[in-house]
């Protein structure tokens, strides 16, 4: 399988309409696929496969397609998890916000094929024409604020036990 | 004169500790039993002397057999939930409306459980799996708060064998979990559901039940098919104390299974 | 004399004729409740003969006020909203379920009630509380609850009274259920007090209320006696203080979660519950398990809660409705509203019981009033 990180972009044909029917980019127009297909591959790796860690220069960012991906951050004597992610999501919203360093890591808990795309690429392409960029941004946007209501439900624990119940303690 | 409504007693005949806090009983009736009880009914349980809480039915069995999962948190329920095999136990019931497993024939089911929201869903989706083919797919996504946390957890494997497709999420891993972590709405988007055919069931806490409610609308599953399970302070059971109201509804009787479509404006109202 | 009494005949009695009437009742079995002067108020409690009635008394009624009151006359029904309602007999503030005994690891429940409920004959019901049993009875006496209120009730003989002088917080005119008694009586009677006569119309309204007429002194009802007697009740319908409006509360209350109205009304509101402890119709209740020190015998006692109380909607942590205005709120928009979703019918009578014997002196058809003119309001499109 071909392994990501390697900094060249094959763009073949055709790559824009598939690229269109992943669920972040669902209604982008085909021009702005056809951008994004300019700096995209797809990608497939084993379940184990460190995406990236901590502290890491963000200089890409994926679009699941299968397989599932946990967010983690390292612990002396344990892992945490914070999240995991599956078919549909953006994984990486660091790459979006200086200074472009990976807040927490990533790594496959299942095999997982995604679309690699290059965030400077992707960054510059935005510059160029803001009307890509607000597109994206919004998806973003959108994929962080869902991700933020879903961490204060959490929070919540909701399914913890309430203090004192219908029958009277 | 005529007789009010006295409990009916039933035998422990075994305990299952699903969690640290919640029990499941299995109750074999010493007495007449008490009608047949469908999915997401529920009814009143009394421990000697001390109460009666309204608990959710769980499951049923060919001998008029009860299990009915009990969370402690109360005086109530911690008599409940210590109850060992061989104690007697009041059951009155069974009351309220039912998840109507029977009218997602032919399409999909998907059940969707917060929590010991579980427990009233489980009878559901076993009915639906003794006639597994009446409906397509079933999909049964399941939120807990830890993986110590997940009740029913020893019968997953089964049910996938018989033909469900069951997630679970975890608000919170402990090391060594490797499935997924997050609320259960965000396994939504990753179930491929075909809204024009689902019928959804939710159970869990309101606020869980509300957004869950929420996403599937916005993934275009009409509100007269997705049914919730609402839950009120509830004292008789039989529409006579008032107090389970929620607006124009006695859930004990008109509930506590209930259309979104009917639950959505009272859920919208604050303190109702 | 002769002619047969039956079902929709009307007669005429003496006062005098009261204490015949009540022989025949005890004759017949039954224990006689009706109005009578104690504690400075009138209140229903057992009368042994017609002289415990209150003859002579009335009362003066205000939001928030009730005084005894002599009146000119000796009408014994010039009366109304007393503290208490015909609830008390039938849904008893206070009752045992059941007991059970603790035994050999083994628990026994039993209902422990082996008498026959006593035969009550209510004297003096006002045709707004004859419509307040009625609506009980459709919420307490069918289905697989409350057998115990249908046995208590199926024993019931009513001796209503028609209203010929409304009091100052009744609205039973505009709620359709006074002041002429509907159906549901055994008897009804009109007082009719002029100088010296002092004279009751009766109707029959069943067999069992003939029966007891039967051996009871009585002569035919002249015309002019009819025409007066109805034509005063008439009236009395033209003379109510206050009024609900005629329609559309069922859609007020559905329409009006969000009003403010709602935080007015809960600053003066005590959440004491007298309303409901008044009402002739509210019916919420509790249930209480008790054991006696040694832990092996219990009861389930059932007694009467309000839905003011923070606890009545207690659920996982904390009262649902905590707030005083969504407290009085649920109580408003239940009796006018939701009660025809769950009961079919309305649940307000107009007594005005609730007016009389609120201590801040709310009264509900001034807060309708103002829910409506908000709900106007807003749908006009105006500012408050």
């Amino acid at each position: 399988m071909t392994g990501p990180g390697t900094g060249v972009s094959q763009p073949s044909a055709g790559a824009g309409a598939e690229l269109g029917g992943h669920a972040f980019l669902r209604g982008l127009p085909d021009s702005y696929l056809a951008v994004l297909a300019g700096t995209c591959r797809p990608t497939a790796v084993r379940e184990g496969y460190r995406f990236f860690t901590e502290g890491d220069t963000a200089s890409l960012f994926w679009l699941i397609r299968s397989g599932q991906v946990a967010l983690d951050l390292d612990s002396p004597g344990r892992s945490l998890i914070v999240e995991t992610l599956g078919k549909g999501d953006l994984l990486g919203l660091s790459w979006l916000v200086p200074p472009y360093e990976w807040q927490f890591g990533a790594v496959a808990v299942q095999d997982t094929t995604a679309f690699e795309l290059d965030a400077a690429a992707v960054r510059a392409a935005c510059d160029a024409d803001p009307g890509l960029g607000y597109a994206l941004l919004r998806r973003a946007m959108s994929a962080a604020s869902s991700r933020l209501r879903a961490a204060r439900i959490r929070m919540l624990d909701l399914y913890a036990a309430a203090g004192g119940p219908q029958d009277a303690p | 004169m005529t007789a009010p409504v006295l409990p009916s007693r039933y035998r422990v005949a075994g305990r299952h500790d699903e969690t640290h806090d919640t029990v499941t009983l299995d109750l074999r009736p010493v007495d007449q039993p008490i009608p047949v009880c469908q999915p997401g009914q529920f009814t009143m349980l009394y421990a000697f002397g001390i109460g009666e809480v309204p608990v959710s039915v769980s499951g049923t069995g060919p001998d008029a057999e009860l299990a009915q999962t009990v969370r402690a948190v109360g005086a109530v329920t911690r008599a409940l939930c210590a109850a060992g095999p061989g104690r007697l136990l009041g059951v009155r019931g069974p009351y309220g409306t039912h998840w109507d497993v029977a009218s997602a024939a032919g399409g999909d089911l998907l059940i969707v459980a917060g929590g010991i929201g579980l427990a009233p869903l489980r009878g559901a989706l076993v009915t639906a799996l003794r006639h597994r083919d009446r409906h397509r797919r079933i999909v049964v996504l399941i939120g807990a708060r830890t993986p110590a946390e997940l009740v029913f957890a020893r019968e997953l494997a089964q049910w996938r064998r018989a033909g469900a497709e069951v997630e679970v999420t975890v608000d919170r891993p402990t090391d060594g979990w490797t499935g997924h972590v997050g609320v259960v709405t965000q396994l939504l988007g990753r179930a491929d559901l075909d809204p024009a055919h689902t019928t959804a069931l939710i159970c869990g806490p309101e606020v869980m039940m509300r957004l869950t409610a929420r996403d599937l609308l916005a993934l275009g599953i009409p509100a007269h098919r997705i049914r919730i399970s609402l839950e009120r302070n509830m004292r008789c059971g039989v529409a006579e104390c008032g107090h389970c109201q929620l607006g124009p509804l006695l859930l004990c009787r008109d509930g506590p299974v209930v259309s979104y479509e009917v639950a959505a404006p009272l859920l919208a109202i604050r303190e109702l | 004399m002769n002619d047969a009494i039956r079902p929709g005949s009307t007669r005429l009695l003496a006062a005098a004729a009261l204490d015949p009437l009540f022989t025949s009742l005890h004759g017949a079995g039954y224990t006689i409740i009706g109005p009578t002067v104690r504690d400075g108020a009138i209140v229903l409690d057992e009368v042994a003969a017609p002289s415990d009635l209150p003859f002579g008394w009335g009362v003066q009624l205000e939001p928030g006020g009730y005084r005894l009151r002599r009146r000119s006359d000796t009408a014994a029904f010039g009366h109304s909203a007393g503290p208490q309602s015909w609830k008390q007999f039938l849904h008893p503030p206070r009752e045992k379920l059941w007991s059970a005994r603790l035994a050999d690891g083994t628990f026994e429940i039993g209902a422990d009630q082996d008498e026959a409920p006593p035969r009550l004959a209510f004297f003096g019901v006002r045709p707004c509380d004859l419509r307040a049993i009625e609506i009980q009875d459709q919420v307490l006496g069918g289905g697989h609850g409350n057998s115990r209120y249908a046995a208590r009730r199926e024993g019931i003989l009513i001796v209503a009274v028609n209203c010929t002088e409304p009091g100052e917080t009744c609205f039973c005119a505009s709620m359709g259920t006074g002041p002429q008694a509907g159906p549901g009586y055994d008897l009804a009677l009109t007082e009719l007090v002029t100088g010296d006569r002092h004279e009751f119309l009766v109707d029959v309204g069943t067999p069992a209320g003939a029966s007891v007429l039967a051996g009871v002194p009585h002569t035919p009802a002249s015309g002019t006696t009819l025409d007066g007697a109805r034509t005063a009740v008439a009236g009395a319908a033209q003379r109510m203080g206050r009024s609900m409006p005629a329609a559309g509360l069922h859609e007020l209350m559905a329409g009006s979660h969000d009003a403010a109205r709602w935080n007015d009304v809960a600053s003066r509101c005590l959440t004491c519950g007298n309303c409901t402890l008044a009402c002739p119709t509210c019916f919420c209740t509790s249930v209480e398990d008790v054991t006696d020190l040694s832990g092996d015998h219990a009861e389930r006692w059932q007694h009467w809660a309000s839905c003011f109380d923070l606890d009545f909607s207690y659920l996982h942590g904390g009262p649902v409705r905590a707030s005083e205005p969504s407290r009085y709120r649920q109580w408003l928009t239940h009796k006018l509203g939701t009660w025809h979703d769950q009961f079919g019918s309305s649940g307000c009578v107009g007594c005005g019981r609730c007016i009389v014997w609120c201590p801040v002196g709310i009264d509900i058809t001034e807060e309708v009033a103002a829910l409506q003119a908000e709900a106007q309001q807003r749908e006009s499109g105006s500012t408050p």
